[in-house]
């Protein structure tokens, strides 16, 4: 006896196959209905790569890191595993924005389906929340400054957030207990979450009957085509081309990892992934008392109103055409939004990046060569028998500096600093190191 | 349904299979090699310092205890060894790896008796590492061991227990 004939005799494996696979389209397969089915997808790439991902990965600061240096850098595929999972989130941002676009133009919250529109906003913010955890796992500079403004946030609602800030950090700091905190939410609470409520998203869809084309009825009357293999057919294109466009950019362009985490850092500019530039750029604009404006009024009221739009939206009418003035609200929201990342992502940059230039590396290491941290400080580390240099570039031109190397008393008579004899060259860039310490 | 339509439908059926096994392919292998190629690694055994020289005796076992600098992963640990040296006649020092040979227990030296005892299973071997008795399937593992500036060095490894012959872990 055949394996599909004995399952068949007991669990009418044909009967539940059919039921899924033969479900007609209205006005028949599309290639804009291949998003939900990739959004399924890519959610199975990210377990997967992030369920291997978990292997080798430390959830506590004082190794988190390392652990995600060796993934990069030595486990084998690593760099291309952790590649998948880094643009499997900026993609799956990509392909749930269109999606959501897609079930509004073809009018697919109305009528018998709000249901399936209710859980798929809960699951809009399930994703919206899986990037934000995800995002401080590796514990480097990014990751860390990036949680620290992002749950401030949570800190400016009015008179619940300074416990709502507590709560989600575990503590008033963004430490230890924040990481096993954003850790446990990433990798249990939120991968079961949105398990069950998409599946229950996916039968509910099922169960109400795709809406299809919106004119199938005028179009071709009693057209339709079966989910398999037609749409299905199309589903697993689109799903293969995404797979590519995401290995290919894991290959080319790997996810970066920045210097670890320095709390005590104030020359490092703090940037949300690009896909939160939107948000970022919005907390820019409400100044003062008006903070909350964009940290929690507007917010909520997005919520509110994608939550009630099959309640405030009853019309039948399906057709873009015909619903002129919901179309033009999604137009104006796709436009503010565009225009907000753009705008963040051109945001300028407030602290100049730490200085590179070779010549002020090298003197760096002239200074320490020389142990002239033994008199001098820099920053908080170093001694206190001579001046503090933090900011001599501030206050002493270069002519100034290099005669003081070569004669100090000369410069600055009863001074005990010995002379600095160095070959030319050391003299120069130990100079543009102290020029550079503004 | 005619002719046209099932060889359609027949290519889309293969391709929507063939599109999945194909994506399941190509992920299997870099996800495989992921968990697995590295517990493939061997481990370069280093020298350890397992202490002086003039401290043992010619022909009486000594426990020694150091740490090996041990990096498991991302992360460099100090982790505590113990072996059995044994000074010969002839100035050369033999070093026996901890663990008995049959399922890995610690054996210990019974001066009155001159014998290595694995308290598990019954195994009993001679100042040479010879089996006498019991189900060990072979002698004592020994260790490369240099003697320099009076220190006794050791490349510490471990072996596959429970066969016959000595293979490195």
């Amino acid at each position: 006896m055949k394996l599909i004939d004995w399952l068949d005799e007991r669990i009418e494996i044909r009967k539940l196959w059919s039921v899924f696979a033969d479900r007609p389209i209205p006005g028949g397969s599309n290639w804009l209905f291949s998003l939900g089915a990739t959004l399924v997808f890519i959610f199975t790439l990210q377990m997967s790569t992030g369920i291997f991902l978990t292997l080798y990965y430390a959830p506590t600061p004082d190794h988190a890191y390392a652990s995600v240096k060796f993934i990069q850098n030595e486990v084998p595929f690593g760099s291309f595993i952790r590649g998948m999972h880094h643009w499997g989130a900026g993609a799956m941002m990509v392909v749930i924005a269109l999606h959501v676009l897609r079930v509004f133009t073809f009018g697919a919250y109305k009528k018998p389906r709000e249901v399936a529109w209710l859980l798929g906003v809960i699951l809009l913010a399930i994703v919206g929340n899986f990037a934000f955890t995800g995002y401080l796992l590796p514990w480097d500079q990014k990751a860390y400054w990036a949680t620290v403004v992002g749950t401030n946030v949570a800190g400016t609602v009015p008179l619940i957030g300074g416990m709502l800030l507590k709560i989600v950090r575990g503590g008033a700091e963004v430490g230890n207990l924040t990481l096993s905190r954003f850790f446990t939410i990433h990798t249990y609470i939120l991968p079961w979450s949105l398990a069950i409520l998409a599946l229950m998203h996916i039968f509910f869809v099922e169960h109400a009957g795709p809406g299809g084309m919106w004119n199938a009825v005028a179009r071709k009357p009693g057209f339709s085509e079966p989910l398999f293999p037609n749409q299905l057919f199309k589903d697993s294109l689109v799903m293969l081309l995404v797979f590519f466009l995401i290995a290919a950019f894991a290959l080319f362009s790997p996810a970066s990892l920045e210097p670890q985490a320095d709390p005590t850092d104030s020359t490092y500019n703090p940037r949300p992934e690009w896909y939160f530039f939107f948000v970022f750029q919005m907390l820019r604009f409400f100044e003062g008392k008006y903070e909350v404006v964009g940290t929690l009024v507007l917010p909520a009221i997005t919520c509110v109103m994608l939550y009630l739009l099959p309640f405030v939206d009853r019309d039948p009418e399906r057709a873009p055409q015909k619903r002129k003035a919901m179309m033009a609200l999604a137009t104006t929201v796709v436009i503010a939004i565009t225009g907000l990342t753009i705008a963040g992502a051109r945001a300028p940059i407030v602290n100049a990046p730490a200085v590179t230039s070779p010549s002020v590396l090298a003197g760096r290491i002239v200074f320490d060569k020389n142990g002239c941290s033994a008199c001098h400080s820099i920053h908080g580390k170093g001694g206190t028998i001579g001046p503090d240099l933090t900011h001599v570039g501030n206050k002493r031109n270069r002519d100034w500096l290099i005669r003081h190397f070569k004669d100090p008393q000369a410069v600055s008579p009863g001074s005990i600093m010995p002379k600095i004899l160095l070959p030319e060259k050391e003299l120069n860039e130990l100079t543009d190191y102290m020029q550079s310490l503004k | 349904m005619n002719g046209q339509d099932v060889t359609r439908r027949n290519f889309m059926t293969r391709a929507v299979i063939g599109i999945f096994v194909f994506i399941g392919a190509v992920l299997a292998i870099p996800l495989g090699g992921f968990g697995i190629l590295p517990v493939l690694k061997k481990k370069k055994p280093e020298w350890s310092d397992t202490g002086s020289f003039v401290d043992l005796v010619v022909n009486e076992p000594q426990e020694r205890r150091f740490l090996e600098i041990v990096k498991s992963g991302w992360l460099e640990e100090k982790q505590e060894r113990s072996l059995w040296l044994v000074k010969r006649p002839d100035g050369t020092v033999t070093a026996f790896a901890p663990n008995c040979p049959h399922l890995g227990c610690g054996y210990r030296w019974f001066a009155d008796d001159r014998k290595f005892k694995c308290p598990c299973h019954g195994s009993v071997f001679d100042i040479n590492g010879k089996v006498l008795a019991g189900p060990a399937p072979r002698p004592l593992d020994t260790l490369e061991t240099q003697v320099e500036n009076g220190k006794v060095y050791v490349k510490f490894e471990t072996f596959q227990l429970g066969i016959g012959t000595m293979i490195a872990a």
